[in-house]
Protein backbone atom coordinates (compact mmCIF):
# COMPACT_ATOMS: atom_id res chain seq x y z
CA UNK A 1 0.00 0.00 0.00
CA UNK A 2 1.52 2.90 -0.71
CA UNK A 3 0.03 6.56 0.23
CA UNK A 4 2.07 9.43 -0.58
CA UNK A 5 -0.31 11.34 -3.19
CA UNK A 6 -1.72 14.32 -2.18
CA UNK A 7 -3.69 15.88 0.77
CA UNK A 8 -7.15 14.79 -0.69
CA UNK A 9 -6.12 11.33 -0.43
CA UNK A 10 -4.63 11.55 2.74
CA UNK A 11 -8.35 13.04 4.58
CA UNK A 12 -10.34 10.12 2.88
CA UNK A 13 -7.68 7.47 4.41
CA UNK A 14 -8.72 8.98 7.56
CA UNK A 15 -12.84 9.08 6.89
CA UNK A 16 -14.89 7.43 5.04
CA UNK A 17 -18.79 8.60 3.70
CA UNK A 18 -21.43 6.62 5.03
CA UNK A 19 -22.77 5.29 1.27
CA UNK A 20 -26.63 5.82 2.29
CA UNK A 21 -26.62 8.44 4.96
CA UNK A 22 -23.03 10.32 3.68
CA UNK A 23 -22.01 10.53 7.53
CA UNK A 24 -18.32 11.21 7.99
CA UNK A 25 -17.39 7.78 9.52
CA UNK A 26 -14.00 7.02 10.82
CA UNK A 27 -11.89 4.68 9.14
CA UNK A 28 -10.11 1.86 10.71
CA UNK A 29 -8.37 -1.42 9.91
CA UNK A 30 -10.49 -4.45 10.46
CA UNK A 31 -9.73 -7.64 11.47
CA UNK A 32 -11.56 -10.78 9.92
CA UNK A 33 -14.89 -11.31 10.71
CA UNK A 34 -15.54 -7.14 11.84
CA UNK A 35 -17.92 -4.62 10.18
CA UNK A 36 -17.45 -0.57 9.95
CA UNK A 37 -21.49 0.36 10.85
CA UNK A 38 -22.29 4.00 10.79
CA UNK A 39 -22.49 5.76 14.05
CA UNK A 40 -25.59 7.36 12.68
CA UNK A 41 -27.70 5.29 10.67
CA UNK A 42 -26.39 1.80 10.89
CA UNK A 43 -25.55 1.04 7.97
CA UNK A 44 -22.42 -1.10 6.89
CA UNK A 45 -19.23 1.26 5.60
CA UNK A 46 -16.75 -1.21 5.59
CA UNK A 47 -16.32 -5.01 6.22
CA UNK A 48 -13.79 -7.37 6.30
CA UNK A 49 -15.81 -9.93 4.18
CA UNK A 50 -15.31 -9.74 -0.07
CA UNK A 51 -12.52 -7.39 -1.61
CA UNK A 52 -10.68 -9.86 -4.29
CA UNK A 53 -11.78 -13.32 -3.10
CA UNK A 54 -15.29 -12.06 -3.69
CA UNK A 55 -14.77 -9.92 -6.97
CA UNK A 56 -12.94 -12.89 -8.44
CA UNK A 57 -16.33 -14.41 -7.86
CA UNK A 58 -17.99 -11.66 -9.56
CA UNK A 59 -16.01 -12.34 -12.09
CA UNK A 60 -16.98 -16.16 -12.84
CA UNK A 61 -20.51 -15.84 -12.05
CA UNK A 62 -20.31 -12.95 -14.88
CA UNK A 63 -18.88 -14.71 -17.37
CA UNK A 64 -21.16 -17.42 -16.78
CA UNK A 65 -24.20 -15.20 -16.70
CA UNK A 66 -23.16 -13.88 -19.92
CA UNK A 67 -23.04 -17.13 -21.55
CA UNK A 68 -26.43 -17.97 -20.11
CA UNK A 69 -27.84 -14.72 -21.38
CA UNK A 70 -26.76 -15.81 -25.15
CA UNK A 71 -28.54 -19.08 -24.59
CA UNK A 72 -31.51 -17.89 -22.94
CA UNK A 73 -32.16 -14.98 -25.63
CA UNK A 74 -31.56 -17.34 -28.75
CA UNK A 75 -33.63 -20.19 -27.88
CA UNK A 76 -37.46 -20.54 -27.09
CA UNK A 77 -38.90 -19.96 -23.57
CA UNK A 78 -42.47 -21.87 -24.25
CA UNK A 79 -44.10 -23.04 -27.12
CA UNK A 80 -48.20 -22.79 -27.23
CA UNK A 81 -50.23 -24.96 -29.20
CA UNK A 82 -53.61 -24.32 -30.75
CA UNK A 83 -56.20 -26.71 -32.26
CA UNK A 84 -52.57 -27.53 -34.25
CA UNK A 85 -51.12 -24.01 -34.71
CA UNK A 86 -48.29 -24.05 -32.58
CA UNK A 87 -45.59 -21.19 -32.01
CA UNK A 88 -42.52 -20.77 -30.28
CA UNK A 89 -41.19 -17.90 -28.61
CA UNK A 90 -38.47 -15.86 -27.64
CA UNK A 91 -37.49 -12.97 -24.55
CA UNK A 92 -37.49 -10.70 -27.97
CA UNK A 93 -40.77 -11.84 -29.69
CA UNK A 94 -42.59 -10.19 -26.68
CA UNK A 95 -40.70 -7.07 -27.44
CA UNK A 96 -41.85 -7.43 -31.60
CA UNK A 97 -45.78 -8.45 -30.95
CA UNK A 98 -45.60 -5.32 -28.88
CA UNK A 99 -43.89 -2.86 -31.22
CA UNK A 100 -46.60 -4.39 -33.86
CA UNK A 101 -49.14 -3.61 -31.92
CA UNK A 102 -48.70 0.46 -31.71
CA UNK A 103 -47.25 0.05 -28.44
CA UNK A 104 -43.84 1.40 -28.72
CA UNK A 105 -43.40 2.50 -25.19
CA UNK A 106 -43.99 -0.48 -24.03
CA UNK A 107 -42.10 -2.35 -25.92
CA UNK A 108 -39.19 0.16 -25.36
CA UNK A 109 -39.62 -0.62 -21.56
CA UNK A 110 -39.43 -4.83 -22.32
CA UNK A 111 -36.50 -4.69 -24.43
CA UNK A 112 -35.03 -2.12 -21.86
CA UNK A 113 -35.25 -3.97 -19.03
CA UNK A 114 -35.44 -7.73 -20.26
CA UNK A 115 -32.77 -7.67 -22.24
CA UNK A 116 -30.34 -4.20 -22.62
CA UNK A 117 -29.87 -3.22 -19.01
CA UNK A 118 -29.74 -7.09 -17.86
CA UNK A 119 -26.52 -7.33 -21.37
CA UNK A 120 -25.26 -3.86 -20.12
CA UNK A 121 -24.92 -4.53 -16.25
CA UNK A 122 -23.47 -8.00 -17.17
CA UNK A 123 -20.80 -6.50 -19.41
CA UNK A 124 -19.65 -3.92 -17.83
CA UNK A 125 -19.38 -5.75 -14.45
CA UNK A 126 -17.48 -8.33 -16.64
CA UNK A 127 -15.14 -5.84 -17.83
CA UNK A 128 -14.49 -4.10 -14.29
CA UNK A 129 -13.87 -7.11 -12.22
CA UNK A 130 -11.75 -8.59 -14.88
CA UNK A 131 -9.77 -5.35 -14.99
CA UNK A 132 -9.13 -5.95 -11.41
CA UNK A 133 -8.41 -9.08 -11.03
CA UNK A 134 -5.82 -9.32 -13.46
CA UNK A 135 -4.77 -5.78 -12.58
CA UNK A 136 -4.77 -4.42 -16.24
CA UNK A 137 -5.35 -0.79 -16.45
CA UNK A 138 -8.41 -0.82 -19.20
CA UNK A 139 -10.10 2.26 -20.35
CA UNK A 140 -12.89 3.34 -19.70
CA UNK A 141 -13.00 1.36 -16.25
CA UNK A 142 -15.25 4.34 -14.41
CA UNK A 143 -17.59 4.90 -17.13
CA UNK A 144 -18.35 1.06 -16.84
CA UNK A 145 -18.20 1.12 -12.78
CA UNK A 146 -21.04 3.66 -13.17
CA UNK A 147 -22.74 1.82 -15.36
CA UNK A 148 -22.87 -1.07 -13.43
CA UNK A 149 -24.02 0.67 -10.52
CA UNK A 150 -26.40 2.70 -12.53
CA UNK A 151 -28.26 -0.44 -13.70
CA UNK A 152 -27.74 -2.94 -10.62
CA UNK A 153 -31.74 -1.95 -9.79
CA UNK A 154 -32.57 -2.54 -13.28
CA UNK A 155 -31.96 -6.09 -13.27
CA UNK A 156 -35.17 -7.77 -13.97
CA UNK A 157 -34.50 -11.48 -14.89
CA UNK A 158 -35.95 -12.53 -11.75
CA UNK A 159 -38.99 -11.20 -12.56
CA UNK A 160 -39.04 -11.56 -15.42
CA UNK A 161 -38.68 -15.72 -14.99
CA UNK A 162 -41.85 -15.15 -12.39
CA UNK A 163 -43.64 -13.50 -14.99
CA UNK A 164 -42.90 -16.80 -17.39
CA UNK A 165 -44.29 -19.31 -15.08
CA UNK A 166 -47.34 -16.77 -14.79
CA UNK A 167 -47.86 -16.88 -18.36
CA UNK A 168 -47.37 -20.60 -18.23
CA UNK A 169 -50.31 -20.74 -15.85
CA UNK A 170 -52.58 -18.26 -17.96
CA UNK A 171 -52.17 -20.39 -21.13
CA UNK A 172 -52.98 -23.47 -19.51
CA UNK A 173 -56.77 -21.80 -19.95
CA UNK A 174 -56.46 -21.13 -23.40
CA UNK A 175 -54.75 -24.44 -25.27
CA UNK A 176 -51.33 -26.28 -24.64
CA UNK A 177 -48.17 -24.75 -22.82
CA UNK A 178 -44.85 -26.63 -22.85
CA UNK A 179 -41.62 -25.44 -21.80
CA UNK A 180 -38.94 -25.08 -23.92
CA UNK A 181 -34.77 -25.22 -22.99
CA UNK A 182 -35.03 -21.73 -23.27
CA UNK A 183 -36.67 -21.47 -19.54
CA UNK A 184 -34.12 -23.08 -18.08
CA UNK A 185 -31.74 -20.79 -19.41
CA UNK A 186 -33.76 -17.65 -18.40
CA UNK A 187 -34.36 -19.50 -14.63
CA UNK A 188 -30.18 -20.32 -14.67
CA UNK A 189 -29.24 -16.52 -15.69
CA UNK A 190 -31.86 -14.89 -12.57
CA UNK A 191 -29.95 -16.95 -10.34
CA UNK A 192 -26.12 -15.92 -12.01
CA UNK A 193 -27.34 -12.30 -12.29
CA UNK A 194 -28.12 -12.00 -8.63
CA UNK A 195 -24.98 -13.96 -7.77
CA UNK A 196 -23.17 -11.21 -9.87
CA UNK A 197 -24.78 -8.09 -7.85
CA UNK A 198 -23.92 -10.29 -4.98
CA UNK A 199 -20.74 -10.55 -4.77
CA UNK A 200 -19.53 -7.40 -6.91
CA UNK A 201 -17.74 -5.75 -4.01
CA UNK A 202 -18.30 -2.09 -4.99
CA UNK A 203 -15.89 -0.74 -1.93
CA UNK A 204 -13.45 -3.07 -3.42
CA UNK A 205 -13.54 -1.81 -6.79
CA UNK A 206 -13.73 1.55 -5.65
CA UNK A 207 -10.38 1.64 -3.79
CA UNK A 208 -8.94 -0.13 -6.94
CA UNK A 209 -10.05 2.44 -9.25
CA UNK A 210 -8.59 5.12 -6.43
CA UNK A 211 -5.00 3.38 -6.53
CA UNK A 212 -4.53 2.39 -10.48
CA UNK A 213 -6.19 5.08 -12.26
CA UNK B 1 -28.99 17.68 -9.60
CA UNK B 2 -29.36 19.99 -6.19
CA UNK B 3 -30.82 18.15 -2.92
CA UNK B 4 -33.65 20.37 -2.98
CA UNK B 5 -34.69 19.16 -7.10
CA UNK B 6 -34.53 16.03 -5.62
CA UNK B 7 -37.01 16.59 -3.16
CA UNK B 8 -39.43 18.49 -5.70
CA UNK B 9 -39.03 15.93 -8.57
CA UNK B 10 -40.12 12.88 -6.11
CA UNK B 11 -42.57 14.76 -4.73
CA UNK B 12 -44.18 15.95 -8.16
CA UNK B 13 -43.29 11.88 -8.96
CA UNK B 14 -45.28 10.39 -6.96
CA UNK B 15 -48.19 12.55 -7.10
CA UNK B 16 -48.14 11.79 -10.85
CA UNK B 17 -47.94 7.91 -9.61
CA UNK B 18 -51.20 8.65 -7.68
CA UNK B 19 -53.17 10.08 -10.52
CA UNK B 20 -51.97 7.41 -13.03
CA UNK B 21 -52.65 4.52 -10.31
CA UNK B 22 -56.74 5.04 -10.88
CA UNK B 23 -56.41 4.46 -14.63
CA UNK B 24 -53.82 2.12 -14.80
CA UNK B 25 -56.23 -0.39 -12.82
CA UNK B 26 -59.64 1.02 -14.12
CA UNK B 27 -58.66 0.96 -17.48
CA UNK B 28 -58.04 -2.62 -19.36
CA UNK B 29 -54.80 -3.58 -19.67
CA UNK B 30 -55.04 -6.51 -22.72
CA UNK B 31 -57.85 -8.10 -24.50
CA UNK B 32 -58.17 -11.74 -24.61
CA UNK B 33 -60.22 -13.47 -27.20
CA UNK B 34 -60.46 -16.93 -26.57
CA UNK B 35 -62.61 -19.01 -29.78
CA UNK B 36 -64.95 -16.10 -30.27
CA UNK B 37 -65.45 -14.93 -26.75
CA UNK B 38 -64.30 -11.34 -26.18
CA UNK B 39 -62.60 -10.55 -22.42
CA UNK B 40 -61.02 -7.45 -21.45
CA UNK B 41 -59.11 -7.20 -18.80
CA UNK B 42 -57.25 -5.24 -16.06
CA UNK B 43 -54.91 -5.60 -13.60
CA UNK B 44 -57.41 -6.81 -11.03
CA UNK B 45 -59.55 -9.14 -13.53
CA UNK B 46 -56.35 -11.15 -14.00
CA UNK B 47 -55.43 -11.27 -10.53
CA UNK B 48 -59.57 -12.85 -10.52
CA UNK B 49 -58.93 -15.11 -13.68
CA UNK B 50 -55.82 -16.48 -11.67
CA UNK B 51 -57.74 -17.29 -8.49
CA UNK B 52 -60.81 -18.96 -10.62
CA UNK B 53 -58.20 -21.26 -12.03
CA UNK B 54 -57.12 -22.52 -8.53
CA UNK B 55 -53.87 -20.97 -8.29
CA UNK B 56 -54.62 -18.84 -5.29
CA UNK B 57 -50.55 -18.62 -4.57
CA UNK B 58 -50.05 -17.77 -8.20
CA UNK B 59 -52.85 -15.42 -7.57
CA UNK B 60 -51.64 -14.00 -4.64
CA UNK B 61 -48.13 -13.26 -6.25
CA UNK B 62 -49.61 -11.25 -9.11
CA UNK B 63 -51.63 -9.56 -6.83
CA UNK B 64 -48.99 -8.90 -4.22
CA UNK B 65 -46.27 -7.55 -7.37
CA UNK B 66 -49.10 -5.46 -9.35
CA UNK B 67 -51.38 -3.92 -7.21
CA UNK B 68 -49.89 -3.95 -3.54
CA UNK B 69 -46.43 -3.31 -4.22
CA UNK B 70 -47.14 -0.19 -6.27
CA UNK B 71 -49.46 1.42 -3.72
CA UNK B 72 -47.30 0.25 -0.84
CA UNK B 73 -44.68 2.61 -2.55
CA UNK B 74 -46.20 5.61 -3.29
CA UNK B 75 -47.97 5.68 0.22
CA UNK B 76 -44.45 4.85 2.20
CA UNK B 77 -42.64 7.63 -0.32
CA UNK B 78 -45.84 10.02 0.61
CA UNK B 79 -45.05 9.60 4.07
CA UNK B 80 -41.14 9.72 4.01
CA UNK B 81 -41.26 13.38 1.91
CA UNK B 82 -44.22 14.76 4.43
CA UNK B 83 -41.26 14.40 6.57
CA UNK B 84 -38.21 15.92 4.69
CA UNK B 85 -36.53 18.27 6.90
CA UNK B 86 -38.00 17.26 9.98
CA UNK B 87 -35.80 15.12 12.87
CA UNK B 88 -38.79 12.72 13.34
CA UNK B 89 -38.68 8.80 12.97
CA UNK B 90 -35.25 9.11 11.08
CA UNK B 91 -34.54 5.68 10.99
CA UNK B 92 -37.58 3.93 10.01
CA UNK B 93 -37.15 6.54 7.58
CA UNK B 94 -33.99 5.14 6.58
CA UNK B 95 -35.83 1.54 6.82
CA UNK B 96 -38.45 1.75 4.49
CA UNK B 97 -37.16 3.56 1.82
CA UNK B 98 -34.27 0.60 1.63
CA UNK B 99 -37.24 -1.43 1.77
CA UNK B 100 -38.90 0.25 -1.14
CA UNK B 101 -35.92 0.14 -2.89
CA UNK B 102 -35.97 -3.65 -2.95
CA UNK B 103 -39.28 -4.28 -3.77
CA UNK B 104 -39.08 -1.73 -6.30
CA UNK B 105 -39.45 -3.12 -9.85
CA UNK B 106 -41.58 -6.41 -9.00
CA UNK B 107 -44.42 -4.27 -10.42
CA UNK B 108 -42.49 -4.79 -13.48
CA UNK B 109 -43.93 -8.54 -13.58
CA UNK B 110 -47.01 -7.32 -15.38
CA UNK B 111 -45.65 -5.77 -18.00
CA UNK B 112 -43.04 -8.93 -18.81
CA UNK B 113 -46.82 -10.93 -18.40
CA UNK B 114 -48.11 -8.72 -20.97
CA UNK B 115 -45.18 -9.45 -23.65
CA UNK B 116 -45.08 -13.09 -22.95
CA UNK B 117 -48.76 -13.72 -23.17
CA UNK B 118 -49.46 -11.06 -26.61
CA UNK B 119 -46.32 -12.92 -28.37
CA UNK B 120 -47.81 -15.90 -27.71
CA UNK B 121 -51.82 -15.57 -28.20
CA UNK B 122 -50.88 -14.95 -32.36
CA UNK B 123 -52.95 -17.93 -33.81
CA UNK B 124 -55.13 -16.22 -35.45
CA UNK B 125 -58.99 -16.35 -34.45
CA UNK B 126 -58.24 -19.50 -32.37
CA UNK B 127 -57.00 -17.23 -29.72
CA UNK B 128 -55.24 -13.75 -29.53
CA UNK B 129 -53.82 -11.19 -26.69
CA UNK B 130 -54.09 -7.49 -27.46
CA UNK B 131 -52.64 -4.73 -25.32
CA UNK B 132 -54.78 -1.70 -24.25
CA UNK B 133 -54.66 1.35 -23.26
CA UNK B 134 -54.28 0.38 -19.60
CA UNK B 135 -50.81 -1.32 -19.70
CA UNK B 136 -49.57 2.15 -20.97
CA UNK B 137 -50.79 4.23 -18.12
CA UNK B 138 -49.89 1.50 -16.14
CA UNK B 139 -46.29 1.44 -17.38
CA UNK B 140 -45.87 5.38 -16.64
CA UNK B 141 -47.43 4.41 -13.20
CA UNK B 142 -44.60 1.93 -12.93
CA UNK B 143 -41.85 4.17 -13.83
CA UNK B 144 -43.00 7.15 -11.70
CA UNK B 145 -42.85 5.42 -8.78
CA UNK B 146 -39.52 3.43 -9.71
CA UNK B 147 -37.96 7.05 -10.08
CA UNK B 148 -39.63 8.65 -7.23
CA UNK B 149 -38.00 6.70 -4.90
CA UNK B 150 -34.63 6.68 -6.75
CA UNK B 151 -34.40 10.44 -6.86
CA UNK B 152 -35.22 10.65 -3.40
CA UNK B 153 -31.80 9.51 -2.18
CA UNK B 154 -31.87 8.41 1.43
CA UNK B 155 -29.12 10.44 2.74
CA UNK B 156 -31.68 13.47 2.27
CA UNK B 157 -33.46 12.11 5.17
CA UNK B 158 -31.18 13.74 7.38
CA UNK B 159 -30.91 17.01 5.70
CA UNK B 160 -31.59 19.39 8.36
CA UNK B 161 -34.96 22.17 7.57
CA UNK B 162 -31.85 25.21 8.17
CA UNK B 163 -30.14 23.77 4.77
CA UNK B 164 -32.74 24.02 2.51
CA UNK B 165 -33.07 26.98 0.17
CA UNK B 166 -36.86 28.02 -0.94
Amino acid sequence: MDSATGGSLDLSEVWLACPRCRADCRDRDLRSGEFLLCSRCGSEVKSSKGGRTSILAAWAFSTTALLLMLLANSQPILKFDVAGNSQENLIATGVEALWDFGYGPLAALVGFSAIAAPALYLLSAWYVSAACILRLRWPWRRFFFRMAMNLESWNLMPVFAVACVVSVVKLRTLGSVTWEPGAVWVALLAVFTLLTIQSFDRRHVMVDLEENP
Amino acid sequence: MSNQIRFELSRALVLTGFILYIPANFLPVMTITITGAVEPLTVMGGVWELYDTGLAPVALVVFLASIVVPLLKLSIMAWILSLHGSAALRQRRMALHGFLMRIGTWAMIDIFLLSVLTAVGQLGILASVVPETGALFYAAMLLSTVFATDVYKPWLIWQERGFQTT
